[in-house]
């Protein structure tokens, strides 16, 4: 253990690759010497060290009326070293701590997959691993991150990319220039990271972004180029987006100027998604500030769509109870509970006993989502709120 | 019948044709019109009754009265017993040999104690050929008179216990002489005896056997009449030429009897029942060579003689209808007044009268006078009248303290407790309920050495090891006899006898290895006045009344309805004038309602203490863990933290453990205050030994 100890003093090890810390970095060290040191504090004075993890939940948000998206609120659950249930998790917490530390020190990032290999090893004299899964080492990331108040790539830690961006827009991601309009079927895959250190916009000439929820129905839009003919931008994030992806949305919305609008699909999960994109999310609030993007639109499917469109019977999926629990507990939320328009849809969601998907759209015609049902929506200005 | 019947009616009907006759007509009338117009319709479809009358001839007779009363006469005790071995515990050989040691050496004690000497016994078993053994019990006794001998060992149902009201180890005057009966039978060999009352008188010896017809022993040696046995080398020579042995005493006995039979280790062995009695019994030296030459000796754990049990008159309340009557018949009693006071225990003078007036009766009648119905009439009133318990000072249970000692010496754990009931009635008869109990140590499958494991393989008549594992150790059941063998590599349905010795070593290393405390069931010592019980446990009351109990308060792990499971062994004694057996062989206690109340009130007063024990163990276990859990992670987090900010890591890894020490220390006594008491040291009142108190196993720090 001593190696380790010694290692950031070791000049061979420094010489190697001891880059250029930036300010930020320097400020997030900062950080993690002060939470490392609490814990030698603690053991002096025969305390039992404690670290106080802001709490991500339900109880723990609210929603700010005049900013329009979800804020934390400052309860916090005191994670304890003592504490039979608490200590393993504690002993996670720290380990998460080294790894940042390591990474930033060495000038380096890595996924959260990565870093969970990097700290899984076995408990010296037990057969007790340090993580079982991954499972276990992201949320340990995240309430590591609410603690230091630190962004995850300020800790040099980001997810696996998911979610797809096309349209008329030219960006620079870390330096190379990228067409977003010349990207082939597959679209520009979006970054878990998208700071302004990594990516600036150079050139836009869309007028505003498309959202969808998975990849499908992205594709369609693609081939039918539907963001030539309309001067937009389409994205769709693989379900819920990714923070990558929901950051890269706020940034265009804020930095560009361009209305968001979301096709998703007509369920309780399509909903929670929008409403993520729209007030930030309850497990992530404290990002609120940096992703929400309180204009967001949504689009569609509406319930009311199935009688609208003249869809068949085939499409319809029925509600499970899980379903009906979910679209209650929705509307019963607070950014919900006061528009009348979500209270009706949600209301004939219940009604329908069923859910649809957007790609319910396709098996009507296979263009009919991007030549007729989008395009009408947009020209009535047809969305909810 | 209807196939007879059918039968039967067709030759009639052909036969009709040619010679009818007034004796046909009737299933003429049944068959061929199918209208009843003679016979009534009864006798019709009377079948054979109808058919028989039908028949010509008159069938023989098989026996006649006077035929069937020349072959009518008594049936002697020993015929009966002779041809129903296994009522006295003679079913199989292998509990012959089991049974003859156990009435030898219950006899004896019997009669040392009776005599108030510290009894020594010695029990040597010698195989005398292919399924034949010789089996030798001498005692320190008073020794028997050289006129009593034959009797009680040649005669059944002879014997100084049956008919007193005391609490002795035999009861019936059966045992002994139905082992040697099952000798002679098997054998053809009489049993021996030598005795010897004092030592200014020689010992005399006698071969004995039993006139099954007659019920009458015949001595065959000095003709009729026994010899005695010279002192000296003269004597020896005697002794060796009759193939017998003879410890040189003042006074004792020596039985010796030879049968078919099987010797067999394991459980409910003669082995088994030397080690329950020698715990039972702390008074007693015992000396045991079996019939591999091996010596085992019980030496006794103290000098005290159990205290001499009274002997005691009948309640009224134990008394059947039929044992008044006769009791009425037999009395020398002028009135019955005076018959009842003398002949009953707890009916004073006020009591008597009060009978007689409840009954209708005079109290100055006499007792022959009392015809059934008055007698009948006098048991009502006894049911109906307040008697009070009989004495109870009849009754020497082994007492707390001895029982720990004896369950201690033979039974290994960490924890015994042991409680007496105060005396206790059940149908007139008084009784004293003991239980001990023993928690912890290792099972007898951990102490067997791997050439007596090879032995008892050899000797096992167990078709698969499972079988072999289960019905040799006790505390082993399937569940663990399945790891065992998973363990040791081996097949579940392996032939014990076929195992080579690479897969001897394995078994023996699995035995020693597997932890058996949670598939180890508890391990129930039967005891009825301290001889124990090694048969039938499923029948007795004990056995049931500690299944039926609810052991997972007390902290061991139990499914409903059968023994609890863990590392336990619970002694439970029933000490009585009268031990209601569920047949002559002794096996089982009978379920009394008292019997059983009088059990679960002594099993759960050891079940508490053993809970206040295991709950301190598993407090202490479980504080040992979070400390071990702390610890674990200590390490770590003093890694990641120097890593941070490069503090010392072993010294901030030390500070931690201490916090961590104070810490767990803290919680100990939140515990405690949780519970609401701070318990002292001697919460578990009297009665109890712990051997050695577990510390907890804190994992490196």
């Amino acid at each position: 253990m001593a190696k380790k100890k010694k290692r950031p003093a070791d000049a061979p090890a420094r010489s190697t690759a001891k880059p250029q810390l930036s300010q930020r970095d320097r400020k997030t060290l900062q950080d993690l010497r002060q939470l490392a040191d609490s814990v030698v504090q603690a053991a002096e004075r025969r305390r039992d060290p404690h670290i106080d993890v802001p709490a991500r939940s339900l109880s723990n948000v609210r929603y700010n009326k005049v900013r329009r998206y979800i804020e934390m609120g400052s309860a916090k659950n005191r994670r304890q070293l003592f504490n039979l249930s608490q200590a393993r998790v504690y002993m996670q917490t720290m380990l998460v701590a080294s790894g940042c530390k390591q990474l930033i020190d060495q000038g380096k990032t890595n996924s959260i997959r990565g870093l969970f290999y990097q700290l899984k090893h076995t408990i010296e004299g037990t057969q007790e691993e340090t993580f079982d899964t991954q499972e276990e080492c992201d949320p340990v990331i995240e309430d590591l991150e609410v603690t230091l108040n630190a962004l995850r790539e300020e800790l040099h830690v980001f997810a696996t990319n998911r979610g797809n961006l096309v349209g008329e827009l030219v960006l620079v991601d870390s330096g190379d220039e990228i067409d977003c309009s010349r990207m082939g079927s597959a679209g520009y895959s979006i970054p878990s990271i998208v700071e302004p250190e990594v990516i600036q916009f150079r050139k836009c000439d869309a007028k505003f972004i498309l959202h969808v929820e998975k990849d499908t129905v992205w594709r369609r839009f693609n081939e039918d180029k539907f963001w030539r003919k309309h001067h937009c931008l389409v994205t769709h994030g693989g379900g819920q987006p990714p923070r990558g992806c929901r950051r890269l949305l706020y940034r265009l919305h804020h930095e560009l100027g361009l209305p968001v609008y979301c096709l998703l699909d007509n369920d309780p999960w399509g909903y929670y998604i929008y409403s993520v994109i729209k007030q930030g999310s309850i497990n992530l609030a404290f990002e609120s500030t940096r992703m929400a993007i309180p204009d967001a639109k949504y689009l569609g499917l509406r319930s009311i769509d199935f009688e609208r469109c003249g869809l068949s019977n085939s499409v319809k999926i029925a509600l499970n109870e899980n379903d009906i629990k979910r679209a209650r507990q929705i509307a019963q939320y607070p950014w919900f509970a006061h528009k009348k328009e979500w209270q009706k849809e949600i209301e004939q969601l219940l009604k329908n006993r069923f859910k649809m998907e957007v790609e319910s759209l396709i098996s009507k015609e296979i263009s009919y989502v991007t030549e007729e049902y989008v395009p009408a929506r947009l020209r009535e200005k047809d969305w909810l709120d | 019948m209807r196939n007879t019947k059918g039968a039967h009616a067709a030759t009639v009907a052909a036969a009709g044709r040619t010679a009818p006759s007034a004796q046909v007509h009737g299933a003429q009338a049944g068959t061929e019109n199918g209208r009843p117009a003679m016979a009534p319709a009864g006798e019709a479809h009377g079948g054979s009754g109808a058919a028989q009358n039908g028949q010509a001839e008159p069938r023989r007779r098989r026996a006649t009265a006077e035929s069937m009363a020349a072959s009518q006469r008594d049936i002697s005790v020993s015929e009966f017993f002779a041809k129903n071995r296994h009522l006295l515990g003679f079913d199989n050989p292998r509990k012959a040999l089991l049974t003859t040691v156990k009435e030898a050496v219950d006899n004896s004690l019997d009669a040392c104690e009776e005599a108030g000497i510290l009894p020594e016994i010695w029990v040597h078993i010698e195989q005398t050929g292919p399924q034949r053994y010789k089996v030798g019990v001498q005692d320190n006794g008073p020794g028997i008179l050289k006129t009593q001998i034959p009797n009680i060992f040649g005669k059944l149902l002879y014997g100084s216990k049956f008919h007193r009201l005391r609490m002795s180890r035999g009861q019936q005057g059966i045992g002994i002489s139905a082992a040697g009966m099952y000798g002679l039978l098997t054998t053809g060999k009489p049993v021996k005896i030598i005795s010897k009352v004092s030592p200014r008188k020689p010992a005399h010896y006698y071969e004995i056997q039993i006139d099954t017809k007659k019920n009458r022993p015949e001595i065959l040696n000095g003709n009729g009449d026994g010899v005695d046995i010279p002192p000296g080398e003269a004597g020896r020579k005697v002794i060796e030429k009759h193939g017998i042995e003879w410890i040189e005493l003042d006074h004792g006995t020596r039985v010796t009897i030879e049968l078919e039979a099987r010797y067999q280790r394991g459980r409910a062995s003669v082995d088994d029942y030397l080690e329950q009695t020698a715990i039972a019994n702390p008074h007693v030296t015992l000396h045991y060579i079996d019939p591999e030459g091996n010596e085992q000796h019980y030496p006794r754990s103290t000098e005290r003689l159990p205290a001499e049990p009274k002997e005691i008159k009948p309640h009224p309340y134990g008394v059947e209808l039929g044992m008044l009557l006769t009791m009425l018949k037999d009395s020398r009693a002028p009135t019955l007044m005076q018959f009842l006071t003398q002949s009953f225990s707890r009916v004073s003078p006020a009591v008597a009268r009060k009978l007689c007036d409840t009954a209708g009766l005079s109290a100055r009648a006499h007792p022959h006078k009392i015809g059934r119905h008055e007698a009948d009439k006098l048991y009502h009133a006894i049911q109906q009248t307040r008697i009070s318990a009989p004495a109870t000072d009849c009754i020497s249970p082994i007492g707390e303290e001895l029982l720990l000692a004896g369950l201690h010496q033979v039974v290994p754990g960490d924890f015994y407790a042991a409680v007496t009931r105060p005396p206790a009635v059940y149908r007139g008869n008084p009784f004293v309920i003991e239980a001990a109990l023993a928690y912890g140590g290792t099972a007898n499958v951990h102490k067997v050495t791997m050439e007596q494991l090879a032995e008892m393989l050899a000797e096992s008549d167990a078709r698969t090891m499972r079988k072999f594992l289960m019905h040799t150790f006790t505390g082993v059941n399937s569940d663990a006899a399945e790891r065992i063998l998973e363990r040791a590599q081996l097949g579940v349905r392996a032939m014990p006898a076929r195992l080579n010795a690479d897969e001897v070593a394995r078994l023996h290393a699995a035995l020693q290895n597997v932890n058996l405390d949670e598939g180890q069931t508890m391990t129930v010592l039967r005891y009825a006045n301290r001889v124990p019980l090694l048969f039938q446990p499923g029948a007795c009351a004990i056995t049931q009344t500690v299944a039926s109990m609810n052991w997972r308060a007390y902290g061991l792990s139990q499914s409903r309805g059968s023994l609890p499971t863990g590392p336990v062994t619970v002694l439970v004694h029933m000490a009585s004038v009268w031990v209601p057996y569920t047949s002559e062989s002794k096996e089982a206690v009978a379920a009394y309602p008292e019997i059983q109340r009088e059990l679960r009130l002594a099993l759960q007063a050891v079940g508490r203490k053993l809970a206040l024990y295991l709950g301190r163990r598993l407090r202490v276990k479980q504080e040992g863990e979070r400390r071990g859990k702390f610890l674990r992670y200590l390490g770590e987090v003093a890694t990641a933290v120097s890593s941070i900010n490069q503090v010392d890591r072993d010294e901030l890894y030390q500070r931690l453990v201490e916090v961590a020490k104070r810490k767990t220390a803290d919680a100990d006594v939140r515990l405690d205050e949780r519970g609401n008491r701070v318990e002292a040291p001697a919460e578990f009142g009297e009665h109890v030994l712990i051997v050695r108190q577990q510390e907890p196993n804190t994992p490196d720090g």
